[in-house]
Parts: C-alpha cells; sequence; structure tokens
C-alpha cells in the first residue's frame, strides 16, 4: 500500500527523518509512536506533502509520490487530519464537510453551480454519522467542544474517502475518557470503511490495545517495527522508549 | 435555484425604485450621488471578495480602479471602437495585468502582500504621471468621452448615465453574489478560514486565489469605467493610494462579513463627505473622529454589526 | 529619462559630491523615522500608519519651540519630547484596544488620527508652508568637498542621525531594557511569561518609534517646508525602508534607507519624473525574491 524508502528530510543540520525505510501494508491499524522530537509528525509531513524530502521515495498503491504538491497527493486517496484540530472556524460542522466533499468532487474551482451541489449535502450528513457528529451539524464549528473539533478534523479527511488515513495524536489534549470514546471511533471506523490507518499516539495503553502493528521512531530514525507483542520485548525500545517511567508525561 | 431568482428580483426592484426616484426629486445631486455610489460600491464589493471572502488584505487594489478609467478613456478617445467594445477591452486589459501583477503578489503573505499591491498601485500611478505623452501627466486625460450614444441611449445625458450606473451596479453585484455562492466561493472561504487544510482537502490554493485576484481587478475596472464616464476622462487621483485608502473604509465601516457591506460603507463614506464637506472646511478632522467612534465603538462594520444584533452567527471574516 | 544627465552627474565630483550628501540626508531623515516603525513592527506586530504624524508633528513643535526659546536644540528635543509622549498617548488610548484585530481596523484608526491631525496642524499653525529658516549657527557659508557644495548643516544632520541610529543600537543590545525589547520582538508569548510588564514595554516601544519620528521631524525642519500633509510622503517611504531592510531590522533600515535616500537624489536627475516609480520597482523586485526584506526573519 505505502512503501517508504530511504526518506530523509533536514531542517538545517538536524535529521528530522533519518534514512527511514517501511511498508504499511493495505487494511492495517499502525501506531507511530516515538519520543518528542523523533520526527513523527515530519514523516506524516513528508508523506502527505506538506514538506518535500532530501532524498528518498514515497511509493503508493505502486506510484511515486514523493515529488506530487499536496493537492494531487489528496487526490491519490491520502486524508490527514492534525495533532490541533484544523478545520473552518467561520462555518457550521455541516457547512465544513459539504466545503471538503465539495473539494473532494473537483468542485472547488467550480464558478457556475451554487455551493452545496446536488448530492453533496447528503454525503456530508453520511460523513458526520460517521463520527457521531450528526446532531451537531448546524453548530458552528468554532463553537464545537475540543473533542469534537477533533473529531471534525478528522472527518473532513474522510469527506475524501481516503483509502489511507494519517491521525496525527486523535487523542491529544484529552481526558482519560475521552480519549477511549475517541479512539473506539477511530477503531471503527477501521473496521468499517476499509481504511489503512496510521496514528500517531503517546498513550502506551491505545497503542497496545487497538494497532496491529506498530512502528517506533527515535530521533528521525526507526527504531523498531513488528506487532505489539514484538515491540514490548524488543530491548531496544525498553532502552529508548518504554524505559523511561514518565515517558507518558512529556506529552 | 430560488435565491438567485429572489436575488435577481430585488436587482429589478432596485432599479426600478431608482428610476423612478429623479421624477420625485429633482435636481442633479441624488443622481450624481448615486452614479458616485455605483462606482465606488462596484469597487469596494470587488475588494471585498479579496478582504472579506479570501483574506486578502490589498491595499492596493485602486490599481484596478484607476486602471479601469484610464484604459476605457484612452481606448474611448484614441481609437474608433465603440463603447460596448471598450468596455470589453478595458475589462481585458485589467484581466491581462491583474494575471501579471496577482502571480507576484499572491505569493506573499499578510502584511507583505498588503505592501506589495501598494507598491504596484503606486508604481502604476508612477508610470502613468511620467507617461504624459499617452495619459496626460498629473493633468490626466481631458478632452471628454466621445461616441457616448449606445443604441439609441445617450450617455452623455445625465439621467441615462444614472440609470445605466445603477444598471451596471445591479449586474455588478448580482455575479459577485453569484461568485461568493458558488463551490469557488466556498473554497474562497475555506482559505480565509484555513489556508493549510485547504490545501490537504485538494484545493489548489494559488489556483483560487489568482483566480479571484483576477475576477476582483475585473468588477474594480467595472467600477472605474463607470466613473470614467462620470467625470469624462480620467485622472491620476482615481489610482493614487488614497482611493484604495477610501476602498477600504467602505468595506471596513459597512462590514467585510456581510456582502452588501462594502455598498453600505459606500452610502457612509459619500454621505459623509457630502455632509461634512458643507458643513466644515475641517472634513478630515470630522471623518477622523467618525473613524475612531465605528471603529473603536462597533470593532466591527455597520451591517456586520446589524446581522449579528439580530441573532445571526458572527460574519465570520475580520477578526 | 535622461541618462546623459545622469552619467554627466555620476562623472563629475562636485555632483557626485552634492547629490550624494543630499542623498544621505534624504537617508537619514528617513532612517530615523523607519527605525521607529521596524522597532514598533517588531515588537508588537502592528504597522503604525500614523508614523509620518508623528514626524510631522515633531517638526512643528520644534519649529514653535525654536520661535519661542530661540534655541534649535531645545526645539528639536521638544519635538522628540513630545512625541514620545503622543507615541503613548497614541497606543494606550487608540492602538492598545486593537492589538491581534485585523491589520484593516488598525490601518482605520491610524488613518483617522492621520485626517486628524492633520487637521489639527491646519487649526493650530495655519493651513499655510512655514519655513522654519536655517538656525543662526548655520548660518555659515558652505563646505565645498572636491568642488561640491556641502552646507556644514547637512554634515551636522547625518552625524547626530548616525549617532542617535548608534545610540539606538547600544540601547537594544547592551541594556536589560533593550534584551528585552529584542525577545518580544523575537517571541512574544516567552516575554510575557517571564512576567515582564508587557503594557509597560509597549508604551515604550511606542514612545520610542515615536521620538525617533519626532526628532526626525525637528531635525528637518530647517531643510523642509512645514506642511499639514509632509507626514504623509516620509511614512510611504519608510515603509519602503522597512519592507526592503526587512520588517523588525534596524541595520537593514539604515542600510535601506540610505540606498532609498541615493535612489531619490540621483533618480531626479536619471529619471526626473519616475523616481517614485524606482523605488516601488526596488521594493517589489525585493519582496518577490526576498520576502523577508534584505535583513528580516525569514518568514514561513
Amino acid at each position: 500500500m505505502l512503501q517508504i524508502t530511504n526518506l530523509t528530510k533536514r531542517f538545517g543540520g538536524v535529521a528530522a527523518t533519518n534514512d527511514v525505510t517501511l511498508t504499511f501494508a493495505a487494511n492495517t491499524l499502525t501506531a507511530i509512536i516515538g519520543p518528542n522530537g523523533a520526527g513523527k509528525s515530519t514523516f506524516f509531513n513528508l508523506i502527505s506533502g506538506a514538506l518535500k524530502p532530501d532524498s528518498g521515495s514515497i511509493v503508493f498503491k505502486g506510484e511515486d509520490i514523493t515529488r506530487l504538491d499536496r493537492a494531487a497527493i489528496v487526490q491519490r486517496g491520502i486524508g490527514r487530519a492534525f495533532q490541533v484540530a484544523s478545520f473552518f472556524p467561520s462555518m457550521t460542522v455541516a457547512e465544513n464537510l459539504q466545503a471538503a466533499i465539495a473539494a473532494h468532487r473537483g468542485q472547488w474551482a467550480d464558478l457556475t453551480h451554487r455551493f452545496p451541489r446536488q448530492g453533496v449535502r447528503e454525503r456530508a450528513m453520511e460523513v458526520a454519522e460517521m463520527l457521531g457528529l450528526q446532531d451537531s451539524a448546524d453548530v458552528l464549528s468554532a463553537n464545537l467542544s475540543h473533542g469534537d473539533q477533533k473529531l471534525l478534523d478528522i472527518a473532513l479527511a474522510l469527506a475524501l474517502e481516503p483509502s489511507l488515513l494519517l491521525l496525527d495524536e486523535p487523542t491529544a489534549g484529552m481526558g482519560p475518557d475521552e480519549r477511549w470514546k475517541m479512539i473506539e471511533k477511530v477503531q471503527r471506523l477501521w473496521r468499517t470503511q476499509n481504511l489503512t490507518l496510521v496514528f500517531i499516539e503517546h498513550d502506551m495503553d491505545i497503542v497496545f490495545g487497538i494497532a496491529s502493528s506498530i512502528r517506533v521512531l527515535c530521533y528521525g530514525r526507526v527504531l523498531a517495527e513488528g506487532t505489539p507483542d514484538e515491540i514490548r520485548a524488543n530491548p531496544a525500545v525498553i532502552e529508548a522508549y518504554l524505559g523511561t517511567p514518565d515517558a507518558e508525561d512529556d506529552v | 435555484m430560488g435565491r438567485i431568482f429572489r436575488d435577481i428580483a430585488i436587482g429589478i426592484l432596485a432599479i426600478a425604485v431608482l428610476a423612478a426616484v429623479p421624477h420625485l426629486i429633482p435636481g442633479k445631486a441624488f443622481q450624481d450621488f448615486v452614479i458616485r455610489c455605483s462606482s465606488m460600491a462596484l469597487f469596494a464589493t470587488s475588494l471585498n471578495l479579496l478582504v472579506g471572502y479570501t483574506g486578502l488584505s490589498s491595499f492596493g487594489h485602486g490599481l484596478f480602479f484607476g486602471l479601469g478609467t484610464y484604459s476605457f478613456a484612452l481606448l474611448m478617445q484614441r481609437t474608433g471602437i465603440s463603447l460596448p467594445m471598450a468596455f470589453i477591452a478595458t475589462l481585458l486589459i485589467n484581466a491581462v495585468t491583474a494575471v501579471a501583477v496577482g502571480a507576484i503578489c499572491i505569493r506573499l503573505r499578510l502584511i507583505y502582500f498588503a505592501f506589495v499591491t501598494l507598491a504596484m498601485q503606486m508604481l502604476m500611478h508612477s508610470i502613468i504621471i511620467s507617461w504624459v505623452g499617452l495619459t496626460g501627466g498629473d493633468q490626466g486625460l481631458q478632452g471628454g468621452i466621445p461616441r457616448r450614444v449606445v443604441a439609441g441611449i445617450d450617455l452623455g445625458n445625465q439621467y441615462n448615465l444614472y440609470i445605466f450606473a445603477a444598471v451596471v451596479l445591479v449586474i455588478g453585484l448580482l455575479i459577485m453574489r453569484h461568485i461568493v455562492n458558488t463551490s469557488f466561493g466556498t473554497s474562497l472561504r475555506m482559505i480565509r478560514d484555513n489556508e493549510a487544510r485547504a490545501s490537504f482537502l485538494g484545493i489548489v490554493v494559488w489556483r483560487v486565489k489568482l483566480t479571484v485576484f483576477v475576477l476582483s481587478a475585473v468588477f474594480a475596472s467595472v467600477g472605474g469605467i463607470v466613473m470614467s464616464l462620470f467625470v469624462s476622462g480620467a485622472y491620476p487621483e482615481l489610482i493614487n493610494w488614497p482611493i484604495s485608502g477610501d476602498a477600504i473604509f467602505a468595506i471596513v465601516m459597512g462590514g467585510v462579513g456581510s456582502f452588501l457591506g462594502p455598498t453600505v460603507g459606500t452610502m457612509i463614506l459619500l454621505l459623509l463627505n457630502d455632509v461634512v464637506t458643507r458643513q466644515t472646511e475641517y472634513y478630515g478632522l470630522a471623518l477622523g473622529i467618525i473613524i475612531l467612534a465605528f471603529a473603536l465603538g462597533l470593532r466591527r462594520g455597520l451591517l456586520d454589526f446589524i446581522t449579528e444584533r439580530l441573532g445571526g452567527r458572527p460574519a465570520g471574516g475580520i477578526s | 529619462m535622461d541618462l546623459d544627465a545622469l552619467l554627466g552627474c555620476v562623472t563629475s565630483s562636485s555632483c557626485l559630491v552634492t547629490q550624494t550628501t543630499s542623498g544621505l540626508i534624504v537617508g537619514m531623515l528617513l532612517f530615523m523615522v523607519a527605525a521607529g516603525l521596524t522597532l514598533i513592527f517588531g515588537v508588537l506586530k502592528i504597522v503604525n500608519f500614523a508614523h509620518g504624524t508623528f514626524y510631522m508633528l515633531g517638526a512643528y513643535i520644534a519649529y514653535s519651540a525654536f520661535m519661542f526659546t530661540g534655541s534649535y536644540v531645545l526645539g528639536v528635543l521638544a519635538g522628540g519630547l513630545g512625541m514620545a509622549i503622543f507615541g503613548v498617548i497614541f497606543e494606550r488610548v487608540l492602538i492598545s484596544r486593537v492589538y491581534g484585530a485585523n491589520v484593516l481596523m488598525q490601518l482605520l484608526i491610524c488613518y483617522a488620527v492621520v485626517l486628524i491631525c492633520d487637521d489639527l496642524v491646519k487649526i493650530v499653525w495655519g493651513p499655510d508652508f512655514y519655513a522654519m529658516g536655517m538656525p543662526p549657527a548655520f548660518q555659515v557659508p558652505p563646505l565645498f568637498i572636491a568642488g561640491g557644495v556641502v552646507p556644514p548643516f547637512y554634515i551636522m544632520l547625518i552625524v547626530v542621525a548616525l549617532a542617535i541610529g548608534g545610540a539606538l543600537s547600544l540601547l537594544l543590545g547592551l541594556t536589560r531594557i533593550g534584551k528585552i525589547i529584542r525577545a518580544a520582538a523575537h517571541n512574544p508569548n516567552m516575554v510575557s511569561a517571564l512576567g515582564i510588564n508587557t503594557t509597560l514595554l509597549y508604551s515604550l516601544v511606542f514612545a520610542v518609534g515615536g521620538m525617533l519620528a519626532g526628532l526626525a521631524g525637528g531635525l528637518a525642519a530647517p531643510v523642509r517646508s512645514l506642511t499639514p500633509g509632509m507626514g504623509f510622503s516620509i511614512l510611504i517611504e519608510s515603509f519602503i525602508v522597512t519592507v526592503i531592510g526587512g520588517m523588525g531590522s534596524i541595520g537593514g533600515a539604515l542600510i535601506a534607507a540610505v540606498v532609498l535616500g541615493l535612489i531619490r537624489s540621483f533618480g531626479t536627475i536619471g529619471f526626473p519624473l519616475f523616481t517614485e516609480g524606482l523605488m516601488y520597482i526596488a521594493m517589489i523586485i525585493i519582496l518577490v525574491f526576498k520576502p523577508s526584506g534584505l535583513f528580516g526573519k525569514e518568514i514561513v
């Protein structure tokens, strides 16, 4: 599905992503973990085209997407949500989703038809329902609760009908109860929407609870990859990461 | 669909009312006012496509208003083409100029975009001032606009020009209204709200920005054409920086979050202009105090203030 | 366009000296105004569109103080001090209400102040031109350097402006308050997190910016005619200077101001009608190739 080979990105002298080679199989639910500054967000930025790598390649469904721009990468079916919920605050939830769907359907440059065009409204409600946002459809998104804003961000990515969904810390800034509610929704999405899902997470209970496989990044390099059991037993990981008793507190 | 017809109906009604008014109120002051209003409101609303809808604060939009007056006046004076042809050619000249200017400007963000647009306008102003042979330099293009009779209607006649200005304004506003209501219009708001998110939803941001830049330049030049017909020529003041200042003033006063905000702001500006200059020689002092009262009292445009008070949601845009 | 005249000038030492010194005084005045502008922007991220008005009021106050006391030095100091106070009032009463607001709202408020002050000047001093005239100490024959005519006042002006610029750099570079100002320009949140009184800091920055513009107005008064609209052209030019030099960079402002002054003085010979156009072209080129200016921090 997604094949990353020797990917490197430097900022000044520091390699935020250093010779990373990873594969993500179709329909997997993969967690990316690693201490702060491990280059997790940079990695997402490279895949989604927000940053251009210095070297290496990204192949998605057999096509080299390394040099494509953001919009082209979105068209190939890669959607992403952000660590800080990213949406359109002057619009309602429904308008946010309609806008995303219109963009996905290539209507963003359409100067003839009124917005939203036929079918967009209905599709927006479907997407809202996937994440349980249907009751807030007419709420101004700026007024949503923090958790719902994170859901809206994910819903915007889902509106693109992606085959690969990248979630950057879906539970960031949430309390323990809220976290599990969020992660259950993420897990259900993955099961029902035929997605390949990659998420960055700091909460080890969540990571080991739901991920089918785990990649550990440290100082821009791949430290380990494998199933939760393999990662748990990996001495390098224990040394570098899990060994730190207060790793979770650094969030 | 229904809302388009409603908007068109309101437009036709507005033209009908305006057509009747001069028969009730004699004198040219009102007609003058409406013609100037039409020109400035088209210009201010076109600027609001950038400022209010896309979040691009241009300080140099007067470039296209002024270029509209000069290209139209020059085409009418120097070539033999008919008024409608000159009208269309002026729009084309502005569109082409806007592609070039926009391609340079839209790469820049926020205050840098504002400054480079202002520099572009002032550069055009300098060119016009120094190219005396073509533009008449600081004296402007005098000698009037010839061939004003279109389809048997003489636009040299004050009442005819007045109706023409009203019709152009209504059509211009309807088209811009339609633009902001399309999916493209939604793309503008997405870019204003969150440019990065818009790009991650597959919107090619620079293309949307350049398109709206060109569209707004074209509508600004329509305002310029009306002004050129009104003043029978083109003058450097019409492309100098205060003309951009007036438009910014109008949209901020009227409300960037409401479609008709800039039109309301234009009326406020012109009314203030006419009333205050009649009452006192200290126009700046009076206008300055009024601006401060508005800006610090309402903290938003008049129409935005009213819509919020009437229980609507925040109109968005400026904040 | 008159390239022959320009060529003639740059190859004649007398013309070269005369034009260079007149370019330098334009540049120095611009620098003082632009330094305040760029300082205010650097720390507060506010573009003070009323900065030219500070310069104008400084010149008028200096003129009146000079007429009253007969001392040019006191006149200039009065202009600087008056504008420092005015800057604080302006910041406290008006600008502090629009921190974080849209730049157009800030623009509008500054525009209102410009309109009000221009008319106030008309009311207090009248609408006519004023000429302060050379202060008695400088009513001496000009110097001749390499055949070029250089009034001693020009040399004084250049030296004083450089000294003020130097003092400002020392203030920013060495003193505690200077370090705080630079830190604030770099990261405003950190400064308030450190428990520094930002309200006081912002007023101080406006006081310094106002003072610089007021001093520039006072220094310019003998060589410029005083009119109610005189703040505007220097405002536009000092914007060009801050943009070219990099918004927030005082060193950049100095270099850009000198370059612009020279473009102006030589431009009037080579391109008499298009001098301003040259400045705008310079600004556009810089913005296109280096959006953050020659010495500005890179913007993302």
